[in-house]
């Protein structure tokens, strides 16, 4: 019932050409926004490799903010689970 | 619906737009034209006329008999730093002038202050390149009338043919006198060329010109004369200087666009049309810049001289001219200050109409003669059909420009971009419109090498025979495009619905493709 | 061939993911100079997610790691080692026990990895005097050192004075390392120019240090690549020379002949060897995978 307390927000990644911007918080449920300039074409693309990223650490439920600037998936994972350690060290990492 | 030789259905009539059942495009050199030349109204100013000069751009209007629903056309020689055409509708919208045809040349970032014209009903219709923020609202749905997109050639043939009749010309000009000579090569606005109005000029039943350095008579030189012009307007400023033109254009340093400039160069160099006389076209953009820089190099060692440079001309061509690696510039458009000054004083640096760069319908346009065009594109399919229109989202963001009518004369053109934009392939199986088709296109330049249209057998043979350090490097297009597949991965389809928005002409005036409404 | 190293800054997804379209001998993933110390994390996955693609061309693949100095070598290495790379690249190596220690932990980790132990190679950056004095034992002290490279800045530092244009304060460095670099049998790679714009000055550099011996330089921007390519590329001349000289040695051996002579000059095992290298570096004949 008690939501934990983690309502830090963790990021990794930048706004550079080919790089995106990844925010992590806290939720109730797995939940993923996207903005930018591959939205419009690639949003299920890159749905599937956050999903994937956020299985393989056997992630807790949280919500995914990307903002993109066109993140190949290589990066877009790289940029992904680099934001999920940092929201797992926790607010004062 | 029919299918059209580009693969693209396109509907037997479109709201807005007319019948297109002999309007589909059949190939790029199919279509023939038959009777005579269309032509502006006959008018006769005598020795007895009251003087042309008005005194402000709404008794002009009145002068000019506009009246709601007709059609006004400008040139874009001044740029994003254009004030003409905002004042010119302003001044429509206050006589309460409504439901007009914007016909310019091109449109720029600083018109989006029409938006309002717009949404209000002064502008009802637009032929011609819808960028930025009216592209987005084009896109939306917000105009009720589809946009029609020529290219710089198609639209003189649409004005000569008939196609399209002009009510009134507003031109602006950086220099006139009272009797409407107009030049663009000096004064506070100095734009160089102003090979767009032209046309505009024989053919509209009214000329108003429009400037902000009034000499006396005559001018000299003098681009357009005074006889296709009925009235002369002197404002304050026509324009921004600093949007007019820019500074002096450099080469890039970026390593992606130098490498791919590099192949394209090496492109060049094993086609046959690397000898004494050749002739490019290269524009203003990053990466064709530095194949010019690249060709100075190669033209050097090899002891070549280059005939002409057609088109936009930059300050790197006018070094070429001034160096003697090139003999001739034939400049529709000057881009920047260095070729507004040489135009002005070189006589080896030839203004020319759009008629006279592009038209396909004349008795030879320019780009009949030209050897080697660079160009870009937002993406390229695997049957080297190019797409310069709309966006990754499917928004009509861009005009034509002269992409089509290069691409049709030069005997090499080539399309050099990136592999991919941020995630975007610009390389893809089927391009979201037809902007120009793979028939006139003949290799992709990317930073992973040479894509050759499988038809140019001659020119693979060519880049095969050149080794060591000229070897071009080259890559099958299924190969290039399944790369691109790879990197990006699967791209979703353009959500948009079935409205029609905009009509891709051909430079013929068929339809080669159509835009639809934005979901 | 290890003509041109080109750096690729660990965090920079644009640099990493295209490098290797600039066609250099070989890549440095850096995770030391080019990643802010709060975004080392970051980067390291970044670079063991590239290398996992593993999208390279034919360059070799090295990581620049953070210095022994430092808490984050071992991380480094357990991220990418696993990505069976070609080399790493050590910064501030000081003396052979350095070398030794990176040696074991390379070979921990491969054994755990399923990669023969032994296949990651080091390359040693010496930025201290006192490195660059110990050079011949740090490219002794393991099988796994494949270069020596003098540092830039760090040595010039270290040495109390800057970096001139004219390479005044790195030019001992430079003609010690590379006799200490042939003796111990690795490669001599040299520093960075750190000069992006001025190209007449690096094929300068490029000139002085080929004639010294190097077998190539590191890179800091694409745009060097050619320049340097240009300089370590054999003349038509020079190449036509080579092949007259291996195909005389060949003929000799098939007719048993002892040394022959081509253009006057004594032709013997040393000649044909700088013959082949020549006809490698001129692109003639492949490069052979280099025996220890």
């Amino acid at each position: 019932m008690n939501e934990p307390a983690t309502t830090h927000v963790a990021q990794a990644g930048t706004l550079e050409s080919m790089d995106c911007l990844v925010s992590i918080t806290g939720a109730g449920a797995r939940a993923i926004e996207i903005s930018g300039s591959s939205a419009a074409r690639f949003k299920g693309a890159i749905e599937k490799k956050i999903g994937e990223v956020l299985d393989t650490l056997s992630a807790k439920p949280v919500k995914v903010t990307v903002q993109d600037n066109g993140a190949i998936d290589v990066v877009l994972g790289a940029r992904v689970e680099a934001a999920y350690r940092r929201f797992e060290r926790g607010p004062s990492a | 619906m029919a299918i059209n030789a580009v693969g693209r259905d396109i509907p037997s009539h479109i709201e807005g737009y007319g019948d297109t059942t002999n309007r589909l495009f059949a190939g790029a050199f199919a279509r023939i034209p038959e009777g005579n030349r269309d032509g502006g109204k006959i008018r006769a100013h005598g020795p007895k006329e009251n003087g042309k000069l008005l005194s402000g751009i709404r008794e002009a209007i009145a002068a000019s008999g506009l009246k709601s629903g007709m059609t006004v056309s400008f040139h874009h020689h001044l740029r994003n730093g254009d004030y003409v055409v905002g004042q010119v509708i302003d001044a429509c919208a206050e006589m309460g002038i409504r439901d007009l045809t914007l016909f310019p040349t091109a449109l720029f970032g600083v018109h989006k202050a029409i938006i309002p014209h717009i949404k209000s009903g002064v502008i009802r219709r637009i032929m011609g390149s819808v960028n930025g923020p009216i592209g987005q609202l084009v896109s939306e749905g917000g105009m009720e009338v589809p946009v029609v997109l020529r290219s710089h050639g198609g639209r003189p043939r649409a004005v000569v043919s008939g196609d399209v009749h002009i009510d009134v010309a507003f031109i602006a000009a950086p220099t006139a006198d009272r009797a409407g000579n107009i030049s663009g090569r000096e004064g506070k606005s100095a734009c160089g060329a102003i090979g767009y109005a032209f046309t505009d000029a024989q053919y509209a039943d009214c000329v108003v010109a429009i400037t902000d350095n009034l000499q006396p008579y005559p001018i000299a030189p003098i681009s357009i004369p005074g006889i296709y012009v009925d009235y002369v307007v002197q404002v304050e400023s026509i324009g921004d200087p600093a949007g007019i033109v820019s500074g002096t254009t450099r080469v890039t340093r970026d390593p992606l666009r130098l490498l791919i400039a590099k192949y394209a160069s090496k492109l060049i160099e094993a086609s046959p049309y690397f000898m004494d006389g050749i002739s490019f076209q290269t524009g203003a953009g990053g990466i064709p810049l530095a194949v010019t820089a690249y060709m100075k190099e190669a033209m050097m060692r090899h002891d070549i001289r280059a005939s002409f440079g057609l088109g936009g001309i930059t300050g790197y061509f006018v070094e070429l001219l001034r160096e003697g690696l090139v003999e001739k510039l034939m400049d529709v458009q000057s881009f920047d200050l260095d070729a507004v000054k040489s135009i002005a004083t070189d006589p080896r640096h030839i203004e020319i109409s759009a008629d006279w760069y592009a038209n396909p319908w004349n008795c030879g346009a320019a780009v009949n003669s030209l050897d080697v065009v660079i160009l870009g594109a937002t993406e390229v399919d695997t049957d080297f059909n190019a797409n310069v229109n709309t966006e990754a989202d499917g928004a009509l963001l861009h005009g034509t420009g002269g992409h089509q009518d290069t691409a049709a004369g030069a005997k090499l053109t080539i399309i050099a971009q990136p592999l991919l934009r941020g995630r975007i392939p610009c390389v893809t199986d089927r391009v979201h419109s037809v902007t120009t088709p793979g028939e006139v296109v003949d290799a992709i330049v990317t930073e992973f090498g040479v894509t050759i249209n499988p038809r140019r057998q001659d020119l693979i043979d060519a880049c095969k025979e050149a080794k060591g350090k000229d070897a071009v490097p080259l890559v099958p297009i299924d190969e290039l495009y399944a790369r691109a597949r790879k990197m990006s991965g699967p791209m979703e389809p353009v959500a948009q619905g079935d409205r029609i928005i905009g009509v891709i002409e051909w430079r013929d005036g068929t339809v080669i493709d159509v835009v639809r409404q934005l979901a | 061939m290890r003509r041109t190293m080109l750096y690729l800054p660990g965090n920079n997804p644009n640099m990493l993911t295209r490098g290797y379209l600039f066609g250099s001998d070989g890549l440095i993933l850096d995770l030391e100079d080019a990643v802010a110390v709060s975004e080392k994390d970051t980067a390291r996955i970044l670079v063991r997610d590239i290398l996992r693609r593993g999208e390279f061309g034919s360059c070799e693949v090295t990581v620049r790691i953070n210095g022994v100095d430092t808490d984050l070598w071992r991380d480094d290495l357990a991220a990418i080692i696993p990505c069976k790379i070609d080399g790493i690249r050590a910064p501030k190596i000081e003396s052979p026990q350095t070398v030794r220690d990176l040696d074991e932990e390379l070979s921990r980790i491969e054994a755990a990895s399923g990669i023969e132990v032994g296949h990651t190679k080091i390359f040693c950056l010496l930025e201290t005097a006192f490195g660059v004095w110990n050079a011949y034992d740090i490219a002794k002290s393991s099988p796994r050192v494949a270069a020596i490279i003098p540092g830039g800045e760090d040595l010039a530092a270290d040495l109390r004075t800057n970096r001139s244009a004219e390479g005044t304060e790195l030019e001992w460095v430079r003609r010690m390392l590379i006799i200490a670099a042939r003796a111990a049998g690795v490669d001599a790679l040299d520093t960075v120019f750190p000069r992006v714009a001025d190209d007449d000055g690096l094929r300068r550099e490029v000139e002085f240090i080929k004639s010294l011996g190097y077998d190539g330089k590191s890179v800091i921007h694409p745009n060097q690549i050619p320049i340097i390519h240009d300089v370590y590329t054999p003349t038509e001349k020079e190449v036509e020379t080579a092949k007259k000289i291996i195909q005389a040695a060949k003929d000799a051996a098939e007719r048993g002949l002892g040394a022959v002579s081509v253009d006057g000059r004594m032709v013997d095992v040393p000649v044909v060897k700088r013959a082949e290298f020549t006809l490698v570096r001129a692109g003639v004949l492949p490069e052979q995978e280099k025996g220890r």
